[in-house]
């Protein structure tokens, strides 16, 4: 036995020196790509800035501000997709958050255990259809239907009210910036619900067991032990989605009329930032309208990136919190 | 003769009766010995000032309380502890002579000689031969007929053979509990271990299984120098030859099974072996 | 009206809204699913397969489309699916709380949900401004960009989901930790990993923003990789802004494509994770 494991130990020593190789080389190989990911992030900034930077060096800070949008005598400006792209954003977090809420609480409190995977997954698939199928949806179907339907009621009604029912006002075009908002609530609620669902289930079963056996209703269970255990998470959740309604391109494009204007009603036509670019980019003549549309995705990037890094840094603390 | 091992708690000295512990220098017989072992994890000290043999072809049981560190010695014994940071020893283990805590020992090849086996069974995601011929083919080239010959004789001294031979292509995982746990004991032996570590290894299974896992260890320490850690007093009693009682990070006693058993020297480990306290 | 019934009333107020917006969500889920398969039904005929996108006003196929969206998912998930899991294996494996470890962990999160536009402008940017023309190269670049960050996360969760005690049993055999990582860890999270790339293809099967300046579009058929190339996704949008009816007829047959395409390998993946749990 003892010259059996010397005979095994002197090439056992070779063995160990080529694997200690092994070791060095995958170590780096994995180092080397994991270094990767910040070098695309770096990568995206440095393009974005170079592409920008002509742009914005001819028009300064007053490109932020001036909704002027014309290439022919080369006068641009970020405002008009800038609000559009809050706009619609802010439209699809009102629609969009009391609806992911309720679907959280559906299946994380009322649904029967077997009908939770199932309903669950066909959330999700609402996050899995691709942006461009919203869009021609929208555009086929959606737009007719709200113009028909749902944009006289609105403006026969809401539209009547003085001040307020200026937001409504306008003929029935369909498409718009509500309609591309409303769009938008739909592709995000997924989002939101499947991050408040997670977050949900990490309150400590206990906790609610006590406050059911003081005889607390479901909602009160929701809304006072729940929802202050997990408010960070929740608020995370609202801004991923705030990211992902930021940055969406093809629903939108469909939908808002592409029209670089800023108007108070919300049932006109406007434009959002990824729409621009989705719409004129491949057409742009002349290097200022090329380099002012990235510029505009510039902006975008800078605004999503602060809106994601915030999502995440709340979520990282929700997990220290729980945790783990 | 070193000095006695002090023991400031007990405020007295422990003195071990077995005569090469006193000396705890290499011995005829011995196939380790642990030197002055401190144990950290971080700041904590774990281990305080270890010492004491490994006898070849002997079974020696590591008993105590939880969180005495039994398990943090063994886990010494192959340096496994360095896949963690912040965990760090310092003292000596001489195998056969030489210091394996030494730095820049090759650490693989350590572990190629030094088997371990586990509390919870941990057979890998891949087919029964396969378990078996990870460990060999790590460092040594056979044919496929030597292969075979090798992970028959492992499962044999493992009391699995028959048991398997017919579903060797199976995966490890459609094993029951026991049956993995002599899985892994087949995968340790394959490779030709000199030293034998085992961390309650029997702690996870049905009573029938951890017979059977007892009879497995009296005949496998014919062959090899066994250590064991172990919950249950009575499997130390059974099984070993030698037993050190550790308690709160201290050896409290180290001698024969028998003498620790009917005449323990420190009242601590007389509290503990009749279930004072535990 | 006594504080109890109050109660109870606003729980029941609370509890049927929850219904409501669940079917609020189901319902257009349904919506949207319904008129793709009415509307775009129509077009699947063998024709779709067999010939290429038409001029307005006759009649043709999406095979070209078809072909190019296939040749540029499959060079973008070569590239991107080992790249990400080896950077995932990097942060289960070898980044124990370093501070590298945990910006990657971080900047990977943050692209994972980026808008895919701003990809395409850093593709066109790096790619199609210096080789001076627009390429199926720099459309697969692109999708491989998304599909990164998709694939770093499921492989660092599926491997931090392997037990230490399956490394440590490895280890304890004398294995060098490159081979306990590739021979055994990974063996252990492996289907969690496909599941992640099979995920990571359904969300680049119908990417467009990024394909809009990178990969272009062609009318005809091309196999040449450092032209722009056809793709479904772009010529979805080309077809349906356009005024004419057989056009947005293909549109909607390549959006149905798309879509079953999608739906398909969600659930598939879907199946293939919660089998492997049930398997142990």
């Amino acid at each position: 036995m003892a010259a059996d494991i010397a005979l095994v130990g002197r090439s056992a020593a070779q063995r160990g020196r080529a694997s200690s190789i092994g070791d060095v080389v995958f170590r780096a190989l994995t180092f080397l790509f994991a270094l990767l990911v910040l070098l695309i992030l770096g990568g995206v900034i440095v393009a974005l800035v170079e592409g920008a930077l002509p742009a914005l060096g001819t028009f300064g800070v007053a490109f932020l501000f001036s909704d002027v949008w014309n290439p022919v005598t080369e006068q641009f400006g970020a405002l008009a997709p800038i609000y559009g792209t809050l706009v619609t954003s802010a439209i699809a977090m009102l629609v969009g958050i009391p609806v992911a809420f309720g679907v959280a609480v559906f299946i994380t409190e009322i649904c029967p255990i077997w009908l939770k995977r199932p309903l669950a997954t066909m959330i999700e698939l609402l996050a899995a259809i691709p942006s461009i199928i919203y869009g021609i949806w929208g555009l086929f179907v959606f737009a007719p239907f709200v113009q028909q339907y749902i944009q006289p009621n609105l403006i026969d009604s809401l539209g009547q009210i003085p001040g307020f029912g200026a937001l409504f006002a306008g003929p029935p075009l369909g498409i718009g910036v509500l309609t591309a908002g409303f769009i938008l609530a739909i592709m995000v609620l997924p989002f939101i619900s499947s991050i408040m669902r997670d977050v949900f289930e990490t309150v400590p079963a206990i906790l609610k067991e006590s406050a059911y056996g003081l005889g607390a209703t479901r909602s009160e269970v929701v809304r006072q032990i729940v929802l202050p255990y997990t408010r960070i998470g929740v608020v995370g959740g609202i801004m991923l989605g705030l990211g992902r309604a930021l940055g969406e391109t093809m629903a939108v494009t469909f939908v808002i009329g592409n029209a670089h204007r800023i108007s108070v009603s919300i049932l006109q036509p406007g434009t959002t930032i990824s729409a621009s670019l989705a719409n004129e980019f491949t057409e742009a003549v002349g290097d200022l309208y090329l380099s002012s549309l990235i510029a505009l995705g510039f902006i975008l990037f800078v605004i999503t990136f602060i809106v994601l890094a915030m999502a995440k840094l709340m979520l990282l603390r929700l997990q220290q919190r729980a945790g783990g | 003769m070193s000095p006695p091992q002090a023991s400031a708690r007990l405020a007295m000295p422990v003195v071990p009766s077995d005569p090469d512990v006193r000396d705890p220098q290499l011995v005829p017989g011995q196939k380790a010995v642990i030197r002055n072992v401190d144990f950290f994890y971080d700041t904590f000290r774990a281990l305080k000032n270890i010492s004491l043999p490994l006898h070849d072809k002997r079974v020696t049981a590591f008993i105590g309380p939880s969180g005495c560190g039994k398990s943090t010695l063994l886990r010494i014994l192959n340096r496994i502890y360095e896949l963690y940071p912040g965990q760090r020893a310092t003292g000596e283990v001489l195998v056969d002579g030489e210091n394996i805590l030494a730095p820049g020992l090759d650490l693989n090849l350590l572990r190629a000689k030094i088997g371990m086996v586990f509390q919870k069974p941990t057979p890998f995601p891949m087919s029964i031969y396969d378990n078996i011929a990870f460990g060999i083919r790590l460092y040594e080239r056979l044919t496929r007929p030597e292969l075979d010959d090798r992970i028959e004789a492992a499962l044999r001294r493992a009391a699995l053979w028959d048991e398997v031979k017919d579903k060797l292509r199976q995966s490890g995982l459609g094993l029951s509990g026991g049956q993995q746990q002599r899985l892994c004991i087949a995968r340790a032996v394959a490779v030709e271990p000199e030293i034998l570590l085992l961390d309650e290894p029997a702690s996870a299974l049905d009573p029938l299984s951890t017979q059977r896992i007892e009879e497995l260890i009296a005949e496998l320490k014919d062959d090899y120098c066994i250590a064991i850690v172990t919950h249950n007093m009575q499997q130390a009693a059974r099984s070993s030859d030698y037993t050190a009682f550790m308690y709160l990070g201290e050896l409290i006693e180290f001698d024969e099974t028998e003498r620790i058993f009917t005449h323990p020297t420190q009242k601590q480990t007389e509290d503990y072996i009749t279930g004072r306290f535990g | 009206m006594s504080i109890y019934t109050r109660r109870r009333i606003a729980n029941g107020v609370v509890m049927s809204l929850s219904v409501a917006a669940t079917a609020f969500g189901l319902l257009w889920l349904v919506l949207v699913l319904w008129t793709l398969l009415e509307n775009g039904i129509a077009a699947i005929t063998p024709a779709l397969f067999s010939q290429m996108t038409p001029p307005p006003g006759s009649a043709g196929g999406l095979l070209n489309a078809i072909f190019g969206s296939v040749v540029m998912t499959l060079i973008a998930t070569l590239v991107g699916t080992p790249t990400g899991i080896l950077a995932g294996t990097f942060l289960a494996e070898y980044s124990r709380g370093s501070r590298f470890g945990e910006v990657v962990r971080f900047i990977n999160d943050i692209l994972l949900s980026a808008p895919s536009i701003i990809v395409g402008l850093f593709v066109y940017e790096l790619m199609v401004v210096r080789m001076g023309h627009f390429s199926a190269w720099a459309g697969s670049m692109a999708l491989a960009i998304i599909v990164i960050p998709v694939v770093v996360r499921t492989t660092e969760d599926m491997l931090n989901l392997v037990p230490n005690a399956l490394r440590e049993a490895a280890a304890a055999l004398g294995s060098p930790k490159w081979k306990v990582i590739v021979m055994v860890s990974y063996r252990a999270a492996i289907q969690g990993m496909v599941t992640g790339v099979m995920l990571a293809v359904a969300r680049i099967a119908g990417e467009t923003a990024p394909l809009l300046f990178t990969a272009l579009n062609n009318q005809f058929w091309s196999t040449n990789l450092d032209a722009p190339m056809a793709n479904l996704p772009v010529v979805i949008f080309q077809f349906a802004m356009s005024p004419y009816a057989d056009w947005q007829v293909l549109a909607w047959g390549g959006a149905l494509l798309i879509t079953l395409t999608v739906l398909c390998l969600n659930i598939g993946a879907r199946a293939l994770a919660s089998w492997s749990t049930f398997k142990q």
